[in-house]
This record gives structure tokens, C-alpha cells and sequence, in this order.
């Protein structure tokens, strides 16, 4: 058997299902889209949803599930047929707990790792982390493994530990570390499809249920799109070079400030009456100890809204503070044509999508309204 | 314009005393009572049914009654706008005549301590903030006529039968505060009133008048040191409402102001009198601490409305 086929875990998931795109329409390989599943009948759900997705590369799809936190999650997977594997299944909530991520994105990723050591004819191997697994360290980050420097959450902590292993006990893979970004929109139209704390704190604000901001204006944010994350990855493992690192990352100097980030949303927010009627001011920058006080005592003065989005945005708020440079010549050179967005232009766009439609819910509500 | 000064501060509670936990098995709270304990609260003062919020204003009143001849107006606020009529709504229903509806407290104030030459001011959409509406409006009345000399300010509060004793996750306390504002030398001196209405937020609901807390009142206090020409660094104390203690050591560090410095010690016994808490811990401060001349003070107050209101004050 001449393994020829791409397998790509969490096929299901935001990236997953944009590389599993890019697989069927830009190669003729036969994909393997393997999504996390519990139970038969979890499985038949996704593999519907997935079967209307790609309906029209029906011959070169095999699905397959299991479970990362479960023996052997790949017994259903031939090695053998296994030509290159993207690792996307993660829990990539910054509120993830100890557990789940452990489980999950160390243990299971180092299932994945030993799959992969099974595929003797494996010519590349992709595994998707985050920028963030640098941690709490500040300055600049170049694409180099990294060192425990603490971190913010247990989701960075856990994506730095399946780093770690792969290079300490699975260097004879042909892997590739792809160290992404926060993904705040689809593409720059600013559509979005997966929800996150960047769009959860936005909400807070446009509501004016957060009066408080952790972190400095002065801190760079590195935003990225799907449509970016999805071609970088996809142009990275079609390179021969192996053990590498890649920062899936626009530099700081193409990237925004928390301040200016804060300033356009409301500048957006400020252009819908609803918002602008009810006179919401802009968030207090506050420190550290001071937000981990309002995370704490928010359970007794405030609602489950507020509780609930604050839930999210707590666990990445130590990120705010702290100025990293990411460097990304290793990407820049991959990519060979990279280009990076208008950070400004994005983000506009971003709110402008989120407002109209209501945080998605509204989806058939998309106005532009221009620059 | 010439000096004002504020003095002669008094109170009255709610006759019956409950802890949080009979709070909470009365039915009277929405928040958990060990989530009251945690913001700071131990009890409330609750007015007996045959209690009126014109009895509390009445005993507030009448520990300061030796100060009270010369006093040319009353302003009298109230949270509840109901609690600015006393008259039997049970008879406007079985009459149809208005007047029961009229019925002022202020009026029997003035009538009660024979206070014959005073006016009156019923001051009651300013919620929680109505105390330093009142004295805002004295210093207003006393600067700009000035045959008055003296002005009572009263705010009492007692909620209807029924009422839930939560607001925005606070323990509330029925009372009454009273004060003198005049413009002889006194207790204090007033160095500055400010205030803040954000009528778009008129129905916010709780989570929104969080979510507004911190900016808003950030920013009523840096509008009230602006216009006194002071700073942060210029204030010796803090005096505040008696609202969740996290949310002033949250807003203490947002002023890079000391924590130690902000005094509501009667949090936890008094709760929230809605309007008439810095009176109290203001008089609380001068009996447990001790307040140096020259010291200034800045109170604040947050209500529905939306309303954020600061006063400046310098011991005389």
C-alpha cells in the first residue's frame, strides 16, 4: 500500500474544517478527517454535518473519531495509508481546566505523536499551537522552542507541554510547530464564524456590562483571520523543511494596540444609536490585581452575563500587560508572497459585523458601513 | 461666592435588626447571604408595619433640633418617590381625590419643629444620590439668596411592605438622615458638588448599572476634583455609600488612592440606607477616627436615574 493521505484531527473544528477545505480543493490527496467523538451516534452527527460540507469530494473523504482522552485514539486509522497528519483538536478555551487540558491538549497530542511514529512513510507533520504558549515571557519571541517562563492560563500551559514533548521525544518526527495567533475574524471582510474572548469582551463592552478593562493601552494584540491561519498552514506543510517552528502571526509593527483596539470599537460601536443613546463610556484600564479582584467579586455583585463573559476574558487577562514581540521570518520565508492586513481595517470590519449582527445571531443583518 | 458649611449630621434606622441569613430566610434578598457576608454585610434595619418614613425623619430630625431656629428652607429627598407622600392611598382610591396623594412630609417637618419661616423642596429622582443632591441644592439656595442662612437637609427612606431589601446586589436598611447647611462657619466646608445623569440608563437593569460603576464613577469623581482644583493626592478620606466593599477596592486602585483611607465602617451593621449613607459613615469617621483640620474629604454616591453624585468637604 502507497500511503498517500492527509489525515487531520479536530476536521470538525474552525481551522480543521478550513484545512480540510484547502486539502480537497487544492490536491488531489484523499483525506482522512477524523473528529472527536464519544459515542457511535456523536460520530454519525459530525460525519453528516461534514458529508454536507464536502458532499462534492465524497470519494477522497474517510471519516473516522475517537477520543483524545481515551486509549488509543486511532485504532480506526490505517498508518500505513498516512502520508502527512495536522494536529488541530485542542480545547482552546482560555478557561480550559487543569484537567481537560492535560488530558487533551498534552496526553492526547502525545497520542497523536505515537500514531505518528507508526506511519512509516509520514513526510510531514503539522501540529497547531499558540503564540500564546510563550506564556507570561515578554519581549520578543522568536520561532525557537520556548522556555517556561510561567503562564497566564492552563490552556498556554498546556500547548507549551505538548510542544515540549514533541521536540524532547519525538524529534525523529517530521514535525512542524505552527504557533498561531488570535483568530478574530474569517477573513478581512470581518465575518466571523467561532466566537471567542475576543469577541466576548467586545460584547461586554458594546452592552456596557464591562466599565473595566484588564491590561495596558500600550500592549500589542496579534489578530489574525482564518483565511490567513488556513493558507499558512496549508503552504507549511507543503514544505520539505521539517523541525521547525513557525509564528502564524503578523509582527508588531502590523499589528494594533489594546488602546486602539479599544478606541476603534467604540468609534464603530459609536455609529449605531442603540449604542451611542445610551452614553456608554470607555473602559478603565485596570491592573492585574485589580481585575483578578473584579473576577473574584463579581460573583457577588453581578449577574450570570456578566459572570459568564468575564469567565472568559479573566484567564487571558496577564496577556494584556504584557508586551511581546512576536517575529515570524521563518513564516515570512515559507510564505514566500506574505502579505499582512490592515490591522485597523480588520478590526473595524470585525465590529462592524459583530454589531450588526448582534454577535451573530442576526447573521442576515450585515450592513457595511464604509470606513 | 461665599462659604458653605455642613454640620450638625444625625440618623435614625429601621426599628428591628436581621442578619443577613434572616434576610435571606424572609425572602427579602435575591443574592445568597453568604455572598452578602462576602460583599461586606452582617445586617439591615428594617422599619416595623405601624413605622413610617416620616417617623425616621422625625427622630433624625429631632437630635438636631437644637440647631434647627433660622433654618430657611427644608429639602427634604426621599430614594423612593413614594416616600415623599405620606397621605393614605386607600383613600385617594376611595375618593378619587387627589389630594391624598399630596400629602408632604416636608410640609409636617416644617410644621412638626415649628420651623415657621422655612420653605420647602421635595427632592426624590435622584434615587440613591439624593443626600448630596440636597446638600448641592442648599449651597445653590444659600449662595444665591441671601436672606437664607440655614438649610435642613433630610432623606428618608423606608420600603413599601413586600419590597425585596436587595438593590443591585446591596442589603438595604430603611432610615433617615438629617444635616445643617449654612453659611456660618461650621463643621465643614463645601468645597465642591458634582454630578452625573445618564438618563438613557433610567431602566438599566443590574448588570448594566455594574457594568457602568467604575467609568462612571471614575469619572464623576475626576470631574468633582477638577472643579474643586484638587487631586486624588489632595483628599485624606474617602467617604462612600454603603455598597460591596470589592467594588471600592477595585475603584481605590483605579484612583491610586489608599484602600485604608476609604471609610465606610458602618457597611456591615447599618447596610445600605440607600440615600443617606455617608452621612453615617461621615459621622462614623469623626467619632472613630478623628478628622484633622484642613482635611478634605470626598463623598459619593451612585443611584438609579442613572445618577453618580461627589461632594468635596474640608474640615474646618
Amino acid at each position: 500500500m502507497r500511503a498517500k493521505d492527509i489525515l487531520i484531527t479536530g476536521a470538525d473544528g474552525y481551522i480543521g474544517m478550513r484545512l480540510a477545505h484547502a486539502y480537497l480543493e487544492l490536491t488531489d490527496m484523499p483525506v482522512v478527517l477524523w473528529v472527536r467523538a464519544a459515542t457511535q451516534e456523536a460520530f454519525e452527527a459530525k460525519r453528516d454535518r461534514l458529508e454536507q460540507q464536502f458532499s462534492r469530494y465524497e470519494a477522497r473523504i474517510s471519516y473516522e473519531s475517537g477520543d483524545l482522552v481515551k486509549e488509543r485514539p486511532f485504532d480506526s486509522v490505517d498508518p500505513r495509508r498516512i502520508r502527512k497528519i495536522i494536529h488541530t483538536a485542542a480545547v482552546t478555551k482560555f478557561n480550559v481546566d487543569p484537567d481537560t487540558a492535560e488530558s487533551v491538549n498534552i496526553r492526547g497530542a502525545e497520542k497523536v505523536l505515537k500514531f505518528a511514529s507508526q506511519c512509516d512513510s509520514l513526510e510531514a507533520l503539522g501540529v497547531l499551537s499558540t503564540v500564546y504558549a510563550s506564556g507570561l515571557k515578554t519581549g520578543v519571541i522568536s520561532e525557537v522552542p520556548l522556555e517556561d517562563v510561567g503562564f497566564a492560563n492552563h490552556y498556554e500551559r498546556s500547548k507549551a507541554a505538548a510542544e515540549a514533548k514533541l521536540i524532547r521525544d519525538f524529534d525523529y518526527l517530521p514535525w512542524r510547530i505552527l504557533r498561531v495567533a488570535t483568530v478574530v475574524a474569517d477573513d478581512q471582510t470581518g465575518h466571523v464564524t467561532q466566537f471567542n474572548a475576543f469577541h466576548n469582551t467586545l460584547k461586554l463592552l458594546y452592552y456596557g456590562l464591562l466599565s473595566l478593562i484588564p491590561g495596558n493601552p500600550e500592549t500589542p494584540l496579534y489578530f489574525v483571520t482564518g483565511e490567513f491561519v488556513k493558507d499558512a498552514v496549508f503552504r507549511v506543510m507543503q514544505s520539505t523543511a521539517s523541525k521547525a517552528i513557525y509564528h502564524v502571526c503578523h509582527t508588531r509593527s502590523e499589528s494594533l494596540t489594546l488602546g486602539e483596539l479599544v478606541d476603534i470599537a467604540f468609534e464603530r460601536f459609536a455609529r449605531q444609536q442603540e449604542f451611542n443613546s445610551r452614553r456608554i463610556l470607555k473602559p478603565l484600564y485596570a491592573d492585574a490585581e485589580s481585575f483578578d479582584m473584579l473576577g473574584t467579586a463579581v460573583d457577588t455583585f453581578s449577574g450570570s452575563i456578566v459572570n459568564q463573559a468575564l469567565s472568559s476574558v479573566t484567564p487571558f487577562a496577564r496577556q494584556l500587560f504584557i508586551q511581546k514581540e512576536f517575529r515570524n521570518e521563518r513564516l515570512v520565508s515559507a510564505l514566500r508572497d506574505y502579505r499582512s492586513p490592515d490591522p485597523h481595517q480588520l478590526v473595524r470590519n470585525t465590529c462592524d459585523y459583530l454589531v450588526s449582527t448582534k454577535w451573530g445571531k442576526e447573521e442576515g443583518n450585515v450592513v457595511r458601513t464604509g470606513n | 461666592m461665599s462659604e458653605v458649611y455642613v454640620e450638625h449630621l444625625s440618623f435614625a434606622l429601621g426599628d428591628e435588626k436581621r442578619s443577613v441569613e434572616e434576610a435571606s430566610e424572609s425572602g427579602l434578598t435575591i443574592s445568597k447571604a453568604a455572598d452578602l457576608r462576602d460583599a461586606g454585610f452582617t445586617q439591615h434595619h428594617i422599619c416595623r408595619p405601624q413605622t413610617t418614613a416620616y417617623d425616621l425623619a422625625s427622630r433624625a430630625v429631632s437630635d438636631i433640633k437644637e440647631y434647627l431656629p433660622g433654618t430657611g428652607a427644608i429639602i427634604y429627598s426621599t430614594c423612593l418617590p413614594l416616600n415623599g407622600n405620606i397621605g393614605d392611598e386607600s383613600k385617594f382610591k376611595e375618593t378619587r381625590d387627589v389630594k391624598y396623594l399630596m400629602d408632604f412630609p416636608a410640609s409636617h417637618l416644617q410644621a412638626d419643629f415649628a420651623l415657621d419661616r422655612a420653605f420647602v423642596i421635595g427632592l426624590n429622582q435622584q434615587a440613591c444620590t439624593g443626600v448630596l443632591g440636597s446638600l448641592r441644592l442648599a449651597r445653590m439656595l444659600l449662595t444665591s439668596e441671601p436672606q437664607i442662612q440655614r438649610v435642613l437637609c433630610v432623606t428618608s427612606d423606608r420600603f413599601p411592605p413586600g419590597a425585596l431589601y436587595e438593590q443591585a446586589y446591596n442589603l438595604i436598611s430603611d432610615g433617615a438622615v438629617a444635616c445643617i447647611v449654612h453659611t456660618s462657619p461650621g463643621a465643614f466646608r463645601l468645597l465642591a458638588c458634582h454630578a452625573i445623569t445618564n438618563g438613557s440608563m433610567a431602566r438599566a437593569s443590574d448588570d448594566e448599572t455594574v457594568g457602568s460603576y467604575f467609568n462612571y464613577t471614575y469619572r464623576v469623581i475626576q470631574e468633582t476634583l477638577a472643579a474643586a482644583g484638587l487631586d486624588m493626592k489632595d483628599i485624606a478620606w474617602v467617604v462612600p455609600q454603603n455598597t460591596n466593599r470589592k467594588a471600592w477596592q477595585i475603584l481605590a486602585r483605579l484612583l491610586r488612592f489608599d484602600y485604608e483611607r476609604v471609610f465606610f465602617s458602618t457597611l456591615s451593621t447599618v447596610g445600605h440606607l440607600i440615600s443617606g449613607d455617608n452621612i453615617i459613615n461621615l459621622r462614623a469617621l469623626m467619632d472613630e477616627r478623628g478628622i484633622r483640620s484642613g482635611e478634605r474629604l470626598l463623598l459619593f454616591m451612585a443611584g438609579y436615574g442613572l445618577n453618580w453624585q461627589c461632594v468635596i468637604l474640608e474640615k474646618t
